[in-house]
């Protein structure tokens, strides 16, 4: 027990350290409070952590929203603005506003080279700030050099903490003074390439958090594809307005640019002149060497017509200023443009010299003297050109264009390298022209022609052998016109032809009703037709002989064609040709007109005709003895070649003697009959 | 007003009259007492709260506001040091107030109605600060402008040359740091 006791007691020491640890154990209330008193601790720094978590999300999310709410607003910005300085002109304001940047300017870079000016600027507190502005908004940078400049270069954003320090900034001084501090810029990319720069400056250093960062870079894609439907747009409406091959302009934009240059002239309506060129010998090299090389020719054409231009007119030929920069130009101007396939226009604006087209035209055309080499050859081509004025009849530039070409076509008439200036002359005259050939298409199609007949007489015994036909044209407003005032346009519109096939269907015709009265005669009586080069040497003229004579009916040796020497000028070979095939059909065929033209007697010899006629002009002049030995000489030569001769134009009864002394069988003229119309003629027989 | 307010209250009546300065002073204002700096709580409960404890410390609404701005500036200055940091001045960082410390306050507490102070250099190079608020807490201001001198080592003289709390239709308070 006491052992027991003993151990059960402490020592005093140990009993007083016992008692005093007993002490400060605090009794359960206090360490209750001390516990709730550190929980509390705790709750409150779990709710501060708590507190400063949502708090560091909070601004986060505000940051973030604010910077989606300006992209949002630059974004719909962009999808309804058509320009890349329009959309920028918004967003410089928009991120100035939004970041409390103070200044935000804009730069467009061509090329990858340099950073150049647009004018597009914000300043969003000018205080102190403009010596800055304006060192800022009109500088440029090459690649490298400076803010800008770096940025072209890297194709990557840049930030400057602070411009003191920045060995690169080369806006330093100016902006130390105007208290600049921080700035950044950022690339707008467009097809792979930097082709604008936007810049930011602040009073205050420039944070570049990643949000800023990515919403700059986002927006720089917004700009990018602004940037990128304006110069698809550009492209198209270029390639809208410029001949692809040798990209000049072509008529759309020529058009444009000259109806808009003609509604700026001045009051006398003087100043405008419009050169159309249309090469010659163009399409033959084009034939022979192949388009490729027609191609090549073309844009070679093209480079010296525009040098040419050049150095007449002293300054672009194809004018690549705004139209604004223009009307303050006020000098002269040449657009050249091609408007079809081997034709060029070239539209002379603000002429002070009214000689400078001609001037420009002997240019051009002497620059086109020199050949052209394609490939291995040497090819030479020329032009002809044709040149209007404006001047106060015209109403519109059309009617300029129209001149010019009319006056071009003249050009081309009268032959390779030619220059014709349209005149009030030239316009009447060839309207008549076209006025005459819009109404020989219509008699054509309507049969407004008809033929008379003039017997042709055997002069020994004034018996009628045959007729010539004779076109007339019964014009429904101004009666019968001889063949002298409307077979010249035909033969130049090559309507001549339809024409002549015509005449020749009523020849026969008028053959086979011919073929009553003449039963009983020993030699068959015969219709002359004349036959103009053009309707001759068409390649289908024999066969259509053939079908005209099976279709009638009539004996081919009635009809008689009557040709120039024209044929033979034109293509000798053909027309022996020709000539053969109608004497293995039985046609005969008479050399019309002879002693007037060439009268080569080559051609009397190798051409086998069967006769030929003496021109009225020597019948005319029998009574002077030249003309009387001409004569002579042509049936000396006629009765050599076993030839048939008639004369022409017989109106006295001493031609008609005379040439019936000198042995000429046949005659014809208004002594001997007029040309009346069938019935009268056909009376004329027994 | 905004739980940042009466969280920096119970901070400074903890600092400075122990850890059940708070507790004792919610009790006796009567208010809930539970405060989160992200929460909005009535204004009523501040008043009650400073006027509570201005009671308990025997000075007046006025005192106890100044003496809370004031007290509160250091534990602002540990909270958000950034925006103490971008001045060298008391000046400077009191002309911040509208351009960027109420900007990020607005974007930590969504709906927190920050009063606008108008700011302007009288010749003698006093700052005239105008303050127009319906909580007429002009002597708040006065603390956090006297707590922001404090924090930049220096000393400043107020003045207010009218006072809404004196029926005037806004305060202008003269502040002066001498050189």
């Amino acid at each position: 027990m006491h052992a027991a006791c003993a151990a059960a007691v402490p020592d005093c020491r140990t009993v007083a350290g016992m008692k005093s640890a007993r002490i400060d154990l605090p009794d359960p209330l206090d360490a209750r409070i001390g516990q709730l008193q550190r929980q509390l601790a705790r709750e409150r720094k779990a709710r501060q952590a708590a507190e400063a978590i949502a708090e560091s999300g909070l601004r986060d999310l505000y940051e973030s929203n604010r910077l989606l709410a300006l992209l949002q607003r630059i974004t719909d910005c962009a999808n309804a603005t058509d320009t890349l300085i329009d959309a920028l002109d918004f967003t410089l304001g928009e991120i100035c506003a939004e970041m409390g940047w103070d200044f935000g300017n804009a730069y467009l870079v061509h090329s990858n080279l340099e950073a150049i000016p647009c004018d597009c600027w914000h300043v969003a507190n000018p205080d102190h700030l403009m010596p800055f502005v304006e060192a800022s908004h009109t500088a440029s940078f090459p690649s490298g050099m400076g803010l800008p400049g770096q940025v072209v270069a890297d194709r990557r954003a840049h930030w400057i903490d602070d411009v003191r320090t920045d060995a690169n900034f080369l806006r330093r001084d100016v902006a130390i003074a105007c208290r600049v501090v921080g700035g950044c810029a950022f690339p707008i990319m467009a097809g792979g390439e930097v082709v604008g720069i936007y810049e930011f400056f602040s009073r205050r250093s420039i944070s570049a958090n990643a949000c800023v960062i990515e919403t700059m870079a986002q927006i720089a894609i917004q700009l990018g594809r602004v940037a990128e439907r304006e110069y698809t747009r550009e492209a198209l409406l270029r390639d809208a307005l410029h001949d692809p091959l040798t990209t000049l302009p072509n008529r759309v934009l020529l058009h444009e640019r000259a109806s808009s240059a003609f509604s700026r002239l001045r009051p006398d309506q003087r100043g405008l002149a419009v050169m159309v060129i249309d090469l010659d010998g163009f399409k033959a090299v084009n034939d022979k060497f192949g388009h490729d090389a027609g191609d090549c020719l073309l844009v070679a054409t093209a480079a010296r017509l525009r040098d040419a231009i050049d150095e007449c007119v002293g300054g672009e030929s194809v004018c690549r200023m705004r139209d604004a920069d223009h009307q303050r130009a006020n000098k002269t101007r040449a657009t050249l443009a091609r408007t079809g396939g081997d034709e060029f226009v070239v539209l002379l604006e603000n002429i002070a010299d009214e000689d400078l087209p001609v001037t420009i035209a002997a240019s051009l055309l002497a620059e086109l003297t020199l050949p052209f080499s394609i490939g291995r050859d040497e090819v030479a081509i020329g032009a002809s050109i044709g040149i209007a004025q404006s001047n106060p009849t015209y109403r519109d530039y059309d009617e300029v264009q129209r001149d010019a070409d009319l006056a071009m076509y003249e050009a081309k008439a009268a032959g390779r390298g030619k220059t014709v200036t349209f005149t009030e002359a030239l316009g009447t005259e060839v309207r008549q022209r076209m006025s005459l050939e819009r109404d020989l298409r219509e008699a054509i199609t309507e049969q407004q022609f008809v033929l008379h007949y003039q017997a042709i007489l055997d002069l020994g015994t004034s018996t009628v052998l045959g007729f010539e036909a004779l076109v007339r044209w019964n014009h429904p407003r101004h009666g019968l016109i001889a063949p002298n005032d409307f077979i010249p346009t035909a033969e130049e519109t090559g309507l001549i032809v339809f024409i002549g096939d015509w005449v020749l269907r009523e020849a026969c015709k008028a053959i086979g009703r011919l073929q009553t009265k003449g039963r009983d005669r020993n030699t068959p009586l015969f219709i002359a037709v004349n036959i103009a080069p053009q309707q001759f040497l068409q390649p289908d003229f024999v066969p259509y002989l053939r079908a005209m004579i099976m279709e009638t009916g009539i004996p081919a040796e009635c009809l008689k064609l009557e040709v120039t020497e024209g044929v033979a000028v034109l293509d000798a070979e053909r027309t022996r040709r020709v000539l053969e095939q109608c004497r293995d059909i039985g046609i005969r065929v008479g050399l019309d007109d002879f002693g007037t033209g060439y009268s080569s007697l080559s051609y009397l010899h190798s051409l086998p005709f069967d006769t030929i006629k003496i021109d009225r002009a020597f019948v005319a002049a029998l009574d002077q003895s030249k003309s009387r030995k001409i004569v002579r000489t042509i049936l000396d030569l006629a009765g050599d070649l076993d030839l048939t001769v008639v004369a022409e134009g017989i109106e006295t009864a001493e031609q008609q003697a005379a040439l019936t002394a000198m042995g000429c069988e046949m005659g014809q003229g208004f002594l001997l009959s007029m040309p009346l119309d069938e019935a009268a003629a056909f009376k004329l027989l027994p | 007003m905004k739980g940042i307010i009466f969280n920096l209250l119970e901070d400074v009546m903890n600092h400075a009259h122990g850890h059940h300065a708070w507790p004792d002073l919610v009790d006796s204002a009567g208010v809930s007492g539970a405060y989160t700096s992200l929460g909005s709580y009535p204004d009523e409960h501040l008043l009650a709260l400073t006027d509570t404890a201005a009671a308990v410390l025997g000075l007046s609404s006025a005192d106890m506001l100044r003496w809370f701005g004031r007290s509160a500036m250091p534990l602002l200055a540990t909270r958000f040091p950034q925006f103490f940091a971008a001045h060298r001045h008391a000046r400077s960082f009191v002309c911040s107030v509208n351009a960027i410390i109420h900007p990020e306050v607005r974007k930590l507490y969504a709906g927190a109605g920050c009063p606008h102070f108008h700011f302007t250099d009288r010749d003698d190079g006093a700052l005239i600060i105008a303050y127009q608020s319906p909580r007429r807490l002009c002597p708040l201001v006065e603390g956090f402008v006297a707590g922001a001198s404090d924090h930049y080592g220096e000393t400043v003289a107020m003045e207010h040359l009218t006072c809404m709390l004196h029926a005037q239709p806004l305060c202008r308070i003269a502040a002066r740091w001498p050189a």
